[in-house]
């Protein structure tokens, strides 16, 4: 069994900016991604189901994280796959930021200075990794809004993944997430 | 008939040895097959040049070969003075010892040690008069004519044993697995999956017989699983991760689970129930507490999905017993998919049955269904797969041979020493079939 796909390869209607997918998030951060309605009331990130409506691609990066990191070959399917591997990468990236010492509080400042960073490589610019398997954007105006889409999913993913790594009430970083800074998928980093 | 004495089971493995009395639920020991030996001597490696005299072995027997007969006078005792199994680890960790595995890879590759091993077992630890005893020993698939000769040489010119049978383990696996209550009739045909500590095998038998042709080895086995809990034990910075700890967490809390972002997400929800905690005790009296998490689902993961371990081996285990099964003889192939039995250490991971089923199972569906609609209309009758699960599975081929041992016609397949001082040692190049068809 390789490695788990996106389950968002067969949406229809996929908006594409180059080969990647702007998928509809639930977040209320602005930008251009389309808004899925918010979780109902008895659900968390935790125990919502992948059928749900509300179920959005972040859900899937951050449930998928831990299984894919372990793999270095992965077919992409699809643009759906796309985001499933920036996302994973980016995760990865912001993990590397948490030190097991930091406190709630620092922690978000570290990873949040990564994420609200506008000065990142998007696909097609010379420093980004996975360039062979991502087309670079037909032109400025869908590059800029392929920038403040990928701003949105850092953003977002940012959040969750602080809400994760610190559940519980001690304060202190989850040693089970923080053990996967050292793991690389597909061997790349952000 | 009535006070016959019980056969002597002897399985020699590259890790451990297994040595009992047929008829017996466990073997009597199980120790590592290892010897100590003093100084470098046992550096001499191979079995050609003049193996030293062994206990109980009359000077005339050494003749030939080596220098032999007048040296061993000048040698006094120090051919006496090695240990076996877990007093040689012991030994070999003070000084004046050297530590040797007189087998590899299943084969015995040092028969001098060999000996001397066997020699040891059997008056040392099993505490029986070869005389009196059958033996049945047993050997890897694909086990050279030659090293058959040598082992009957050593058991009976050595220790002048009664009678010998020699089996091969994968047999004796399938034999083993007649306790489980899944098995309706006693075939010798079937698929086994042998995994210990170092490789494992996938070992097709049609009626008794290994189809030699289609064996499959796989480098991943018990010590990989425990290297890989390991390495999950040290990205955590653990207070202890040390192979002994690994591989304790590995024996006790490893399961299979079905999927494995299923099972994430579910320590996630329940960490409680799912997040354990080992206490490590250590001679001087302190103890540590490592916390033991993914690594119990992820660690026996590694022989379905063998990417997240290793980098040059990327081939699942249902695809490797499908390939077996596939390079097969057509003819016995239902019988091999009906009975694929488990056996060795590694295989006794919680569902690890369960899920080594329903994989093969799904490649075999996807087969079946690609060919019908190839075929344009045909129906296939469907293919029946069972992996079998039993409570026999550790020292399986060791059971398998305490249970062929007892019968009572057992005496009657071995080679009995009359028989081998009439024509020699290639007389157990051949061994009827126990257990196959025509004995009960």
């Amino acid at each position: 069994m390789p490695a788990y796909h996106s389950v968002f390869l067969d949406e229809p209607n996929q908006h594409l900016i180059g080969n990647f997918a702007l998928l509809p998030l639930r977040t209320r951060t602005r930008g251009p991604a389309m808004q899925l309605p918010p979780l109902p009331a008895d659900l968390t990130d935790l125990t919502i189901d992948a059928s749900h409506e509300s179920y959005d691609p972040l859900d899937e990066i951050l449930s998928l994280f831990r299984a894919n990191t372990f793999f270095r070959n992965f077919e992409i399917k699809g643009p759906a796959d796309r985001v499933l591997i920036y996302g994973i990468l980016f995760v990865s990236e912001v993990l590397g930021k948490i030190k097991p010492s930091m406190g709630r509080r620092d922690a978000e400042k570290a990873v949040m200075n990564v994420a609200l960073d506008t000065n990142f490589a998007i696909p097609g610019d010379a420093g980004f990794p996975l360039n062979q398997a991502f087309e670079a954007p037909p032109d400025r105006n869908s590059a800029e809004q392929l920038r403040q889409y990928i701003i949105q999913m850092r953003q977002e993913l940012a959040t969750r993944l602080l809400n994760r790594v610190y559940a519980d009430e001690s304060n202190t970083p989850s040693k089970w997430w923080l053990s996967f800074t050292k793991r690389k998928f597909m061997g790349k980093a952000l | 008939m009535a006070n016959q004495t019980p056969a002597v089971v002897m399985d020699n493995g590259t890790g451990y040895s297994k040595l009992g009395f047929a008829g017996n639920d466990s073997p009597s020991f199980v120790f590592p097959t290892a010897i100590a030996t003093k100084g470098v001597g046992g550096g001499a490696g191979g079995s050609g040049s003049g193996r030293p005299a062994v206990a109980n072995k009359p000077s005339f027997l050494t003749g030939g070969a080596g220098p032999g007969g007048h040296l061993s006078g000048k040698r006094g005792t120090e051919d006496l003075d090695f240990f076996i199994g877990d007093e040689a680890l012991a030994a070999s960790a003070g000084p004046g010892y050297g530590l040797h595995y007189p087998i590899r890879h299943g084969q015995i590759e040092n028969w001098d040690h060999m000996e001397r091993f066997w020699s040891n077992s059997i008056f040392k630890y099993l505490r029986v008069e070869p005389e009196d005893h059958y033996f049945l020993l047993t050997e890897p698939p694909l086990n050279p004519p030659e090293n058959r000769e040598n082992t009957a040489e050593i058991m009976f010119e050595s220790f002048n044993c009664a009678g010998l049978y020699i089996a091969v383990q994968a047999v004796l696996a399938l034999a083993a697995s007649w306790t489980s209550s899944k098995v309706q009739d006693r075939s010798l045909t079937g698929t086994v999956i042998d995994s210990g500590e170092g490789v494992t095998h996938v070992i097709p038998v049609a009626e008794g017989y290994v189809i030699g042709s289609s064996i499959k080895s796989i480098p991943i086995a018990g010590r990989d699983i425990t290297y890989f809990v390991q390495s999950l034990l040290r990205d955590r910075g653990e207070p202890d991760s040390s192979l002994k700890t690994a591989e304790r967490i590995k024996e006790e809390f490893c399961y299979v689970c079905p999927d494995i972002v299923k099972e994430f997400s579910r320590f996630d929800r329940e960490p409680e129930d799912r997040f354990r905690k080992h206490t490590v005790n250590y001679p001087n009296g302190k103890s540590v507490v490592v916390d033991v998490g993914y690594e119990r689902f992820l660690a026996p993961e590694i022989f379905f999905n063998p990417e997240i371990y290793s980098s040059d081996f990327l081939t699942p285990l249902p695809n490797i017993v499908d390939t077996v099964i596939q390079t097969s003889p057509i003819d016995v192939r239902r019988g091999l998919y009906k009975n694929i039995v488990l056996s060795g250490g590694s295989t006794l991971y919680k569902d690890f049955g369960r899920r080594l089923q329903r994989d093969i199972r799904h490649l075999v569906d996807a087969r079946i269904k690609a060919s019908e609609a190839r075929s344009g209309g045909a129906k296939s009758g469907g293919l029946d797969v069972q992996v079998i699960t039993h409570k026999r599975q550790r020292h399986g081929p060791w059971f398998g041979g305490s249970l062929l041992g007892q019968t009572p016609e057992f005496r009657s397949y071995c080679h009995t020493k009359a028989e081998y001082d009439e024509i020699g040692p290639s007389i157990v190049r051949r061994f009827a079939l126990l257990g196959g068809p025509g004995s009960t």
